[in-house]
């Protein structure tokens, strides 16, 4: 795809990993935000090719992962119900409660769908007037404006039947969690491309002031994963500011000016 | 659920009031609410998440970031 195949080009990599290797002067611990970043980087292979002195560690960044065992207990309670169609993204139903999944549920006869978009929810809802449709709203913020969506326009249709469990949770306070646990070492952080495409990055500039860290945004693609351990490891200041050229260059990569679709979702 | 994927819009209507779309990601065609990009056009590539559009993919921001990403390149090469 255009644009996409320009930022795998194997010459340039080389070229970025011979530059850490050579600008790198120290041990980092490094963590990858999101599920999408390990990946990414493990799939192409980033995590042998860095420098030995870099080390990487898997982020919080899966919502699957850190949905609350309470709440998938009380998802597998209301979708046990038989008044309820239970929704959820399909990511959701192996995650294991405390005594069973919603597969089980399923398995056993509960009405257990899975959706690609909350929407889908709410058209169900709209489908079937007698039962009580219940969506699984989990996820960071890059859910949260389809998940708002819907209750918006569950709203705006009357719908008296749709009804949603909340779990959402936001990147910026599980860095602080990390950051001010005495147990945890984290020289430096990839935030997530497409939750910065919601949010923009003015969360994380407060981050790196306040910790003294490098935050850089990434894309999900290992030649600008590869570019971001640059500006991370290689040209990273210790100012504790994520500003210059490390920034200049995700917000072209970025393109993030979403965080106006918040403000216009709780603006209506 | 996590990944955004890009698509390209191929029609744009209106359901309930929702700005909605039909798009293409390389070939299978689905919908997704535009409603967060007010802006969007035909023939834009998006990238879509949870059956939303989260952005308009930028041609100038993408040269212009190709551009960035070879000067990194060059500085390697001096230093």
């Amino acid at each position: 795809m255009k644009y996409l195949d320009e930022y795998r080009d194997a010459d340039l990599s080389k070229k970025l990993l011979a530059d850490i290797q050579k600008t790198i002067s120290r041990q980092w611990l490094i963590m990858e935000v999101c599920g999408g970043q390990t990946h990414s980087i493990i799939k192409s292979g980033l995590d042998q090719m860095l420098p030995s002195e870099i080390n990487l560690v898997h982020g919080p960044g899966c919502p699957v992962c850190v949905t609350p065992l309470e709440l998938v207990d009380k998802a597998i309670a209301l979708a046990s119900r038989s008044d309820v169609i239970f929704t959820s993204y399909g990511d959701m139903l192996r995650v294991p409660g405390s005594t069973q999944d919603l597969f089980a549920v399923r398995a056993a006869g509960g009405d257990v769908r899975i959706v690609y978009s909350p929407l889908d929810a709410v058209k169900i809802a709209q489908d079937h007037p007698d039962k009580t449709v219940v969506f699984f709203a989990i996820g960071f913020e890059t859910t949260a404006p389809a998940n708002a969506m819907a209750v918006l326009q569950a709203r705006a249709q009357n719908l008296a039947n749709f009804t949603v469990l909340v779990s959402h949770v936001t990147v910026p306070a599980a860095i602080s969690a990390l950051m001010e646990s005495p147990d945890v070492q984290v020289d430096g952080f990839l935030a997530a491309g497409h939750v910065c495409t919601v949010m923009g990055y003015w969360e994380y500039e407060a981050l790196a002031r306040k910790y003294s860290i490098p935050l850089v945004v990434t894309g999900l693609n290992q030649w600008i994963s590869c570019t971001e351990f640059w500006n991370a490891c290689g040209h990273w200041k210790p100012a504790g500011s994520v500003s210059g050229t490390p920034m200049h260059v995700l917000s072209a990569v970025l393109a993030i000016k979403r965080r106006r679709m918040l403000l216009r979702m709780f603006s209506k | 659920m996590c990944l955004g994927i890009p698509a390209k819009v191929i029609e744009l209507y209106e359901t309930n009031g929702l700005k909605m779309a039909r798009v293409d990601f390389g070939g299978v065609i689905k919908e997704a609410c535009m409603e967060y990009l007010p802006d969007v056009k035909l023939g834009d590539y998006t990238i879509i998440h949870v059956g939303f559009g989260l952005s308009v993919l930028d041609e100038h921001e993408a040269l212009e970031t190709l551009e960035l990403l070879k000067q990194i390149d060059a500085q390697g090469e001096q230093g």
